[in-house]
């Protein structure tokens, strides 16, 4: 049983169909790319997973249950997580505030803590310990204190996964996490996904454009062009399927 | 860690008893020192204070636009006077019988604040809940529309008053002074409110407030429950504005609906403002200043608002981020708050 299966996914806007009967499955543990010239309903699919849209159709369980329709706070407690393609930071709060807001224990507090008691000061020094430790393992550790919006670009996104991941999610969504970024910085991210799949035991879809970028990473690619899944398999197959050349790889297929 | 955690509680300890100290100073000294116009004015800074600090939390930590905050004054203000005028001014007397006067006092005049700031949270959850579901301009019209509502409402009701105002005294007990104009507590609730708040706002839970403020999409996408988040603003902050409107009607003795027209919604929005959207701090400072700030000025005569204005215009223009931006005073340590700056990344 996946731990994500989405099936028969239609999403209409109006007379505009972004996605079309999408079957879609992510394995536990497993590093998966949706990959689709722009327009192609990637992150629309995204959108419908995380709870930002209802499907108009179709099913999404994840983890045995339904969640489409289920809103996004929802869908996040139930351990999904993402990032956004024009990054969403909480941009006046500090890099560690970003992360500390995301923590799932720091949604446990009520009226009561205004009475600061021990218990109170021992779970928020806990919970930032482990605000801490999450900027460390992203290596943002020396800018907990500055300002989400004045980080560089590429710490941004870093950033964005690190709070994304402070929701201790079992699925993780990374919307275009390369776009933008210089081959120095996308060679850097790309071993990061990686290692992320293996330290924190997350699933992993990502979006992209850029196949060179999924091909070498990813177990399976999913290839959606017009709202229509037209490919899927090991990144080889998809790379040689003729529809995927015709549709979206053209003529520089073979240089790919 | 031990140690310092102590010495922390001791100092909070000191703190207080200084604090209590200082505020029966306040409350028996000053009419000695003061006259009767600065002890007003003084009052009625500690009300703007406790208004503009309650709308902080909605306005400037949440980052919904509310220009309805009187409304929520008028209703603590009302309610916690209809409560002292007919039921209160009796437990009034039958404790003063029991308790020395300035006791007995003391042990009465907690309930109706507490019981404005709940009809007042009452108001602000019944609004709130299909208020917030509205953004930016529309949630704005939408309280602006309830504010004046309950204005309109409060005038046709006799029983307090209606277009005749309602003054706090009691036919069936004329004895009862429903009157508390003491500085020293009226201070004691503003502090313990504004405390209330910045405790609740500079946490890990309510770091919620901040992140609807910076995106909501991306709040929702971590866990955060949106609507609930800023409904729970809405209803602390009606609470806290009802107790500044149970305050102001209690320090006066004599409540108009004119006092919470729009006019007034839109001074506490001045206030938030101007002291900088997300600052306690801030809010504390603008209210304090343009409250006096019409009486500094009265030598002036008819220049008087000419130059208030003025004044507005060119803090706007001077620090567009209002005076401390989303800064605080730094005694967050103090007050187990420790809010921390963000600094540009070198």
């Amino acid at each position: 049983m996946p731990l994500l299966e989405i099936h028969g996914l239609t999403v209409r806007f109006g007379g505009l169909t972004a996605v079309s009967s999408l079957d879609f499955s992510v394995e536990a543990g497993a590093l998966v790319a949706l990959i689709g010239p722009n327009g192609a309903g990637k992150t629309t699919a995204f959108n419908v997973i995380t709870g930002i849209y209802a499907p108009s159709s179709g099913s999404v369980r994840f983890d045995h249950q339904e969640i489409g329709g289920v809103s996004p706070h929802r869908i996040c407690t139930h351990g999904i997580a993402r990032t956004f393609q024009n990054i969403r930071l909480f941009r006046s709060l500090s890099a560690l505030d970003n992360v500390r807001a995301a923590l799932s224990g720091a949604r446990r507090s009520g009226l009561l803590d205004v009475v600061r008691g021990p218990a109170w000061t021992a779970r928020e020094q806990a919970l930032e310990e482990r605000a801490r430790q999450l900027l460390t393992r992203l290596g943002l550790e020396r800018l907990a204190d500055a300002k989400a919006d004045s980080l560089p670009y590429g710490e941004q996104r870093r950033l964005e996964i690190a709070r994304a991941l402070a929701t201790e999610p079992r699925l993780l969504l990374l919307d275009e996490p390369a776009a933008g970024m210089n081959p120095s910085e996308k060679e850097a991210l790309r071993s990061l996904v990686a290692r992320l799949r293996q330290e924190f035991g997350v699933s992993i879809v990502l979006i992209d454009h850029d196949v060179a970028f999924v091909m070498n990473l990813c177990d399976r690619i999913s290839v959606l062009d017009h709202g229509e899944k037209i490919a899927e398999g090991p990144p080889d197959a998809v790379r040689r399927d003729p529809k995927v050349i015709e549709a979206y790889l053209g003529s520089d297929a073979e240089s790919a | 860690m031990a140690p310092a955690r102590v010495s922390l509680m001791r100092r909070h300890w000191i703190v207080l008893a200084a604090a209590a100290a200082l505020l029966v100073g306040l409350d028996t000294g000053l009419p000695h020192v003061l006259n009767a116009y600065y002890l007003t004015i003084l009052t009625r800074i500690g009300v703007a204070v406790l208004a503009a600090v309650s709308l902080q939390l909605v306005n400037g930590f949440t980052g919904q636009f509310s220009i309805g905050h009187a409304g929520f004054m008028a209703v603590g203000a009302y309610v916690s006077a209809a409560l002292s005028v007919y039921l209160g001014a009796g437990w009034l007397v039958a404790l003063t019988a029991l308790l020395p006067a300035p006791l007995a006092r003391a042990c009465y005049f907690p309930i109706p604040l507490v019981a404005g700031g709940l009809a007042a949270a009452l108001a602000g959850l019944a609004v709130g809940i299909p208020a917030l579901r509205l953004r930016g301009d529309y949630l704005a019209i939408a309280t602006l529309g309830f504010g004046e509502i309950i204005r309109i409402a409060i005038l046709n009701v006799d029983a307090v008053g209606g277009a005749r105002g309602f003054s706090l005294t009691s036919a069936a007990q004329p004895a009862a002074d429903l009157r508390y104009d003491g500085l020293g507590a009226i201070y004691a609730v503003v502090a313990l409110s504004v405390l209330v708040i910045a405790r609740l706002v500079y946490s890990a839970g309510g770091l919620a407030f901040r992140a609807v403020r910076e995106d909501e999409t991306a709040a929702e996408s971590v866990g955060v429950a949106t609507t609930r988040v800023k409904v729970e603003a809405f209803v602390v902050s009606s609470f806290f504005a009802g107790v500044a409107g149970a305050l102001f009607a209690h320090s006066e003795g004599y409540v108009h609906t004119n006092s919470f027209a729009f006019l007034r919604s839109f001074e506490i929005v001045v206030f938030v403002v101007l002291g900088g959207l997300g600052s306690i701090s801030g809010a504390i400072l603008a209210a304090a200043v343009l409250t006096a700030a019409p009486e500094v000025l009265r030598g002036l005569g008819e220049w008087r608002m000419i130059l208030y204005s003025l004044l507005l215009i060119v803090t706007m223009i001077l620090r567009p981020q209002g005076l401390m931006g989303q800064r605080e005073f730094p005694i967050g340590r103090w007050l187990g708050t420790r809010p921390r700056q963000p600094h540009a990344a070198a």
